[in-house]
């Protein structure tokens, strides 16, 4: 991107939680572009997000946000950063004009305008119990919130996650707009929508609390094909992913490099490229680095 | 402005955009001069990824179609758009000359050749 500069930077994150381990991950969340994180249910996702927002404490391993260590200032770095859990954090008694007055009290950087302008332009009622919201609107109330925080480093939780493809499409259209600073960050978690694989610039696989990469992610689809041939042969079984058999022919994934000559291909999509990689069983691979980092 | 995308779905993103702005520099719907959209501002109207609109953007700058000005933004070049033209007519006829050899090895006549290609073209 313009800037190299690292809107966050997790150095040798390790947090063990007794039954589930996040394993000494490093990842460097480029400044001024949108990266999803990819995984399976249980892969460590949500407690990545919660470690990075220090609702989990590390064992091992610091953040960085933007040259500030983590536990050293934790005051200035949290202003900087918003967070979207994926289950709501308020009681659902609350009533939005009563949250606003404790966002108000909290963050100096609180932009009340803005707000009004976002809940109006969602139709998203003041003084209606959140009990009485629908999911997307409560999803919608969450990500309003934290954009109004003032903050630069956004972080989401499976923002899209359960919600319809109408409130999905208001969500990314949010993140959109919040990217239109360079300053800003994203990092989302996904459940492989593809609206919003769509918009992200890096994608970052973790499996069984490892990282497995993080790579920008034209790049990454582009080194990959999913492949449709009529039958397999040895040669070709050798180099495949997430094989499917069908009445119709084969399917599979492979390296760019390794399509059988005269196949019919296609770039996968974040979707394709997962379920296959997940199929292989990316973190049984003998060298636990099949992606050649 | 209005910014497409052009191609077929299942190639990458930044090459549809990149046939996409080509399309509409050929077609004169973006003259020489005239500004494109800032990365983030295109990125946010396609729904497509902010590197993916700089890679897209880069490109058609390292090819001459577009040129960036330091702080002002990405512009369509002057050679672009006539250059452009001339090159789609060169990759057009290069086709072309495949397919003449392959209706050759099959006995089609010119004659059969162009009523299958008009056909296509008024199913199309």
């Amino acid at each position: 991107m313009e800037k190299c500069e690292y809107g966050l930077d997790k150095e040798g994150l390790t947090v063990d939680l007794g039954n589930f381990r996040l394993d000494n991950i490093t990842l460097k969340v480029p400044r001024g572009c949108i990266t999803g994180l990819i995984g399976r249910n249980g892969a460590g996702k949500t407690t990545l997000i919660k470690t990075i927002m220090r609702l989990n404490a590390a064992c091992a391993g610091r953040i960085l946000y933007e040259g500030l260590y983590f536990p050293e200032h934790e005051e200035e770095v949290l202003n900087k950063i918003a967070c979207v859990f994926d289950s709501p954090v308020y009681g659902k008694n609350a009533r939005p004009k009563q949250i606003v007055k404790y966002y108000r009290r909290a963050y100096k950087n609180f932009d009340e305008e803005k707000y009004n302008a976002l809940m109006a332009r969602f139709s998203l009622p003041h003084d209606l119990k959140l009990s009485r919201y629908s999911f997307g609107m409560n999803k919608k109330y969450c990500l309003i919130l934290a954009l109004c925080q003032g903050a630069d480093i956004l972080l989401l939780d499976e923002p899209t996650a359960g919600i319809d493809p109408f409130d999905r499409s208001a969500v990314v259209e949010l993140i959109q707009e919040f990217m239109q600073s360079e300053n800003h960050t994203v990092l989302f978690s996904t459940h492989i929508t593809e609206d919003l694989d769509r918009i992200a610039d890096y994608i970052a696989m973790i499996d069984g609390g490892k990282l497995k990469f993080m790579e920008e992610k034209d790049e990454l689809l582009n080194s990959y094909r999913l492949v449709q041939v009529s039958a397999i042969t040895d040669e070709v079984r050798a180099v495949a992913m997430g094989i499917k058999s069908t009445p119709f022919g084969v399917t599979f994934l492979c390296k760019a490099e390794d399509v059988p000559e005269g196949a019919s291909t296609k770039i996968p999509t974040v979707e394709e490229l997962f379920v296959a990689l997940t199929e292989q069983g990316v973190a049984a691979a003998p060298d636990g680095n099949p992606f050649g980092m | 402005m209005k910014i497409i995308l052009s191609g077929p779905a299942d190639r990458p993103i930044y090459e549809r955009l990149k046939n996409g702005i080509k399309a509409q520099i050929v077609s004169g719907e973006l003259s020489a001069g005239s500004m494109l959209p800032s990365i983030r501002v295109a990125a946010k109207e396609l729904g497509v990824g902010i590197i993916t609109v700089k890679r897209a953007y880069d490109d058609l700058c390292g090819e001459g179609y577009l040129y960036a000005e330091q702080g002002r933004g990405v512009f369509v070049s002057n050679a672009g758009s006539a250059a452009l033209a001339q090159k789609n007519l060169q990759e057009f006829a290069d086709k072309m000359l495949a397919l003449k050899q392959v209706a050759t090895a099959l006995n089609i006549t010119p004659e059969q050749a162009e009523k299958i290609f008009r056909e296509i073209w008024r199913k199309d």
